[in-house]
């Protein structure tokens, strides 16, 4: 749950009084202009950055008392796959593992099963320097699934990458639907089409619109003599908004 | 404590998985090396004292070079986001880091422990100098070692950190020069800051609690204010 938040950078206000829930299963697409605050919405949601003011809670407990707590149930991929490059594929996945407390007996097993999940197990003894980008990205995703999170946040997980590439990480992701909540940012509206069932739009570092993805395009297009697609969902509240009638004498003046 | 035993593994295996680790064993032996029969040509004494004070003084050359990296090259890489993200306290990231430098520095020193059998085998030195001479110069590199992850925290560039690093350390190195413009408290301060000042004694045999307690509170003060750097995230 995100409640109310804000995040001030001096005098630039990045959030401004977000609030939105999530439900167990959801695959949310988060959708926004460059600098609409996304990544920062998604920094605060896993404790990487501090809000300003407000509240997020993951299973009840607040990030500010139990944050350890709640990255435990949090997986994480930012914009860059944060990869060790000297790293082989198999050892990084280890370490991940270690660090986000995945229980001795189970590493093995639980390192196997994102090796195969996504796709990595010719490439596990390679080194991560040596790895085309979508690979990479896969890579990052493991790390963020590793330690079977409640909640994972994927911050443009699709960015720089080829058509084939974007379908299998695609794929992958809708593969976590019934595991885990997602929450996925991305430029490509398409992409949210496909995978998300929710979608939040942000603005200027306010959510100006959170449905269901079925109910945006079908109440959207109802008003339309024929069915909009998110795109013109997107472009229509990003257009600038006519100016405020001031009466008759306005334009005399 | 095992996520910082996982911490300390990841960045020793970072160390010996490139030349880095190699080259700087190679050198620094070397150095010693040279520093320690020049040494025992000149003074034709079986004492270890004057190694221990070149040694300190290749140390303030050499730790900056092994910690600029630490926190620099995670917060340039984007990993520091995987870290801070990661169910870690900041505390366990610092003291794995920390911990992982001070193998690496214990198992540089430790190569050096034949100078001990070979002024043995050509007289009779005095061990307990020797061995408070190498605890001496083990606390130093501790210390130097948490003031370059300090500098390190403060910045995404490796060569910033080191130059912070060395600006740091020769100023506690050479603290006793400044005396000169100096007098009462002020004098008595800078000499007590000089690691300098401290590490004598150890070589000389002496071991006293004031140096001691010089060493861990240095290493401790540099270790909590790691930590508030990281908690405020201060390279932003």
């Amino acid at each position: 749950m995100v409640k109310q938040i804000s995040k001030n950078f001096g005098s630039f206000q990045a959030l401004d009084e977000v609030s939105f829930e999530m439900n167990k299963g959801d695959i949310v697409g988060l959708l926004g202009k460059n600098g609409a605050g996304k990544t920062t919405l998604m920094r605060i949601l896993t404790s990487f950055i501090t809000a300003s003011s407000g509240m997020v809670a993951v299973d009840g407990d607040d990030m500010t008392k139990h944050s350890v707590k709640i990255r435990q149930k949090i997986g994480y991929l930012p914009e860059k796959p944060p990869l060790y490059g000297d790293m082989t594929v198999q050892y990084y996945l280890k370490f991940a593992a270690e660090i986000k407390s995945v229980p001795k007996n189970k590493r093995l097993s639980q390192l196997a099963k994102v090796l195969e999940e996504c796709g990595l197990e010719q490439v596990r003894q390679k080194t991560i320097a040596t790895l085309s980008k979508g690979y990479k990205q896969r890579v990052g995703i493991a790390q963020a699934i590793i330690h079977e999170p409640k909640l994972l946040i994927l911050d443009e997980p699709t960015s720089g990458l080829d058509p084939m590439q974007i379908q299998q990480v695609l794929a992958l992701i809708k593969s976590q639907r019934d595991q885990r909540t997602v929450l996925l940012s991305t430029h490509s509206l398409t992409e949210i089409e496909q995978v998300a069932q929710r979608v939040l739009l942000i603005k200027s570092g306010r959510i100006v619109l959170d449905d269901s993805l079925d109910r945006l395009l079908r109440n959207a297009g109802a008003t339309q003599s024929q069915p909009l697609t998110l795109e013109q969902v997107f472009v229509n509240h990003h257009q600038p908004q006519p100016p405020v009638n001031q009466g008759s004498h306005a334009s005399d003046e | 404590m095992n996520k910082i035993f996982a911490l300390t593994k990841k960045e020793l295996h970072s160390l010996f998985s490139s030349p880095v680790a190699y080259i700087i064993l190679i050198v620094m032996l070397s150095l010693f090396n040279i520093f320690f029969f020049l040494s025992i040509e000149q003074n034709r004494e079986v004492s270890l004292r004057d190694v221990f004070q070149l040694m300190e003084f290749m140390l303030v050359f050499f730790i900056p070079l092994l910690t600029m990296r630490l926190f620099s090259e995670e917060k340039s890489n984007g990993t520091m986001e995987f870290l801070l993200t990661a169910p870690l306290t900041h505390t366990m990231i610092v003291l794995g880091k920390y911990f992982s430098m001070l193998i690496f520095f214990t198992l540089l020193i430790g190569l050096t422990l034949s100078y001990y059998f070979i002024v043995e085998y050509f007289g009779e030195p005095d061990p307990s100098s020797i061995l408070s001479g190498y605890l001496g110069i083990w606390l130093e590199g501790a210390f130097f070692i948490a003031v370059g992850l300090l500098a390190s925290s403060w910045t995404a560039n490796q060569i910033i950190a080191a130059m912070v690093s060395y600006l740091i350390l020769f100023s506690l190195y050479f603290a006793t020069s400044f005396t000169q413009y100096v007098s009462g408290p002020a004098e008595h301060f800078l000499i007590q800051l000089s690691t300098h000042t401290h590490l004598e004694n150890f070589a000389i045999g002496i071991i006293t609690p004031s140096d001691i307690v010089y060493y861990l509170a240095g290493i401790l003060l540099c270790l909590v204010l790691t930590r508030l750097s990281i908690d405020n995230r201060l390279w932003h």
